[in-house]
């Protein structure tokens, strides 16, 4: 009983620490940390906390193929340049970096969403996969790595993964 | 005339002598250019309730070459190889008549050149959706460069245009990958359905 007590305060302890921790230290991708730090210094805005928690535990429940998901999530978001769609679109492409390339873009007219998924090389049997997923007052950002069986899922049907992923701010990345 | 008047004279007639040029040689290589501006449906987005756009330019299909790797996907990876790109646009719509046939035309004016030709027109009048396909081939009439679908559902729109050789034989290895429509399933599945129902051409 004491033993079980002991892990169940130490597991407090963790939670308590991941809490207070910046938003995506846990994932610990310092080139995914400088593109969250370029997103905040666009919208001027930091992003929510508790997302390295968030990002560690989605780890464990990601499909088949797919790994290091990391994500940050901007809410409330009062930016002006949030209403000009068209600056934001080429403002994302610097933002990202020229390494990765735009392949599916949903627009989602109902809900206002639009999101953009670029993908790029990462070594000779993976892939990553950024997210990038708009509306008029939220931007939630997702990096994920993919193996080939993943991906091949993501190229064999990129317009009902595109719309699953405008629906669902990305969740259905690899299933 | 003094010398700077002689020489800005002889370079307006060098620079109009190259323009000359370049407008003699240029018209067969753009009436050549099988790349749609699928830009012109964007009023489109407008009425739509969502829209995707899938780009798989040349550094994307040499990316997704690269998991082309099952003994079924032979054919389909020696097309992929020397594709140019494949873009796709796809229009959904909360209820139908949403869209009409003159919003398709600005896609349609863009496949009416010589270079283009409609090798397939599919119309099931038992759930309203045509398929069009249209293939570009060089002046000779040999090798095709490129290919348009127009895929158009009452609720739904799709678009792709592959940009490219293509070895029309082997292309069925493609279907129902990249954004590309099941075409001979469509096809087979309207001509069950049209037992008395549907009209095809082709």
């Amino acid at each position: 009983m004491r033993n079980r007590n002991r892990l169940l305060a130490h597991a407090i302890l963790i939670f308590v620490f991941l809490q207070f921790l910046p938003a995506t230290a846990v994932a610990g991708d310092p080139e995914f940390h400088a593109l969250v730090e370029r997103v905040s210094a666009y919208y001027q805005k930091r992003p929510m906390r508790g997302m390295g928690l968030l990002s560690f535990i989605a780890n464990r429940f990601t499909p088949q193929g797919v790994g290091h998901f990391q994500m940050a999530i901007f809410d409330d978001i009062t930016s002006p340049r949030t209403a000009l769609r068209e600056e934001l679109e080429s403002s994302l492409q610097g933002l990202v970096g020229p390494d990765y390339q735009p392949f599916v873009r949903a627009q989602d007219n109902r809900g206002g969403d639009l999101t953009i998924i670029y993908i790029r090389e990462s070594g000779k049997q993976s892939f990553e996969m950024l997210i990038i997923s708009i509306d008029s007052s939220d931007a939630v950002l997702m990096k994920m790595r993919l193996r080939p069986e993943a991906m091949r899922e993501w190229m064999d049907e990129p317009v009902e993964r595109g719309k699953g992923s405008s629906h669902h701010g990305g969740s259905s990345a690899g299933k | 005339m003094n010398v700077t008047e002689r020489r800005i004279c002889i370079n307006s007639a060098l620079i109009l002598f190259g323009a000359m040029l370049l407008g003699v040689s240029s018209p067969p290589a753009c009436g050549q250019n099988p790349k749609l501006d699928i830009k012109n449906l964007e009023p489109l987005a407008k009425k739509a309730s969502e829209v995707v756009d899938v780009n798989l330019d040349g550094s994307l299909l040499k990316l997704a070459s690269k998991f082309m790797t099952d003994e079924d996907d032979r054919e389909g990876l020696e097309i992929v190889k020397g594709l140019k790109g494949i873009y796709v646009k796809n229009f959904e719509f909360d209820k139908p008549g949403e869209y009409s046939q003159a919003d398709v035309e600005a896609i349609r004016n863009q496949l009416q050149t010589p270079s283009w030709s409609r090798i397939v027109s599919a119309r099931s009048k038992h759930d309203g959706e045509t398929t069009e396909i249209y293939l570009m081939t060089e002046s000779d009439g040999g090798k095709v460069l490129g290919m348009a679908i127009i895929n158009a559902e009452p609720k739904e729109l799709t678009v792709v245009n592959i940009v490219g050789p293509i070895d029309i034989n082997k292309l069925s290895s493609l279907e129902g990958k990249m954004g590309i429509p099941r075409l001979s399933e469509e096809e087979k599945e309207s001509t069950k359905k049209s037992e008395g129902h549907d009209e095809k051409q082709k």
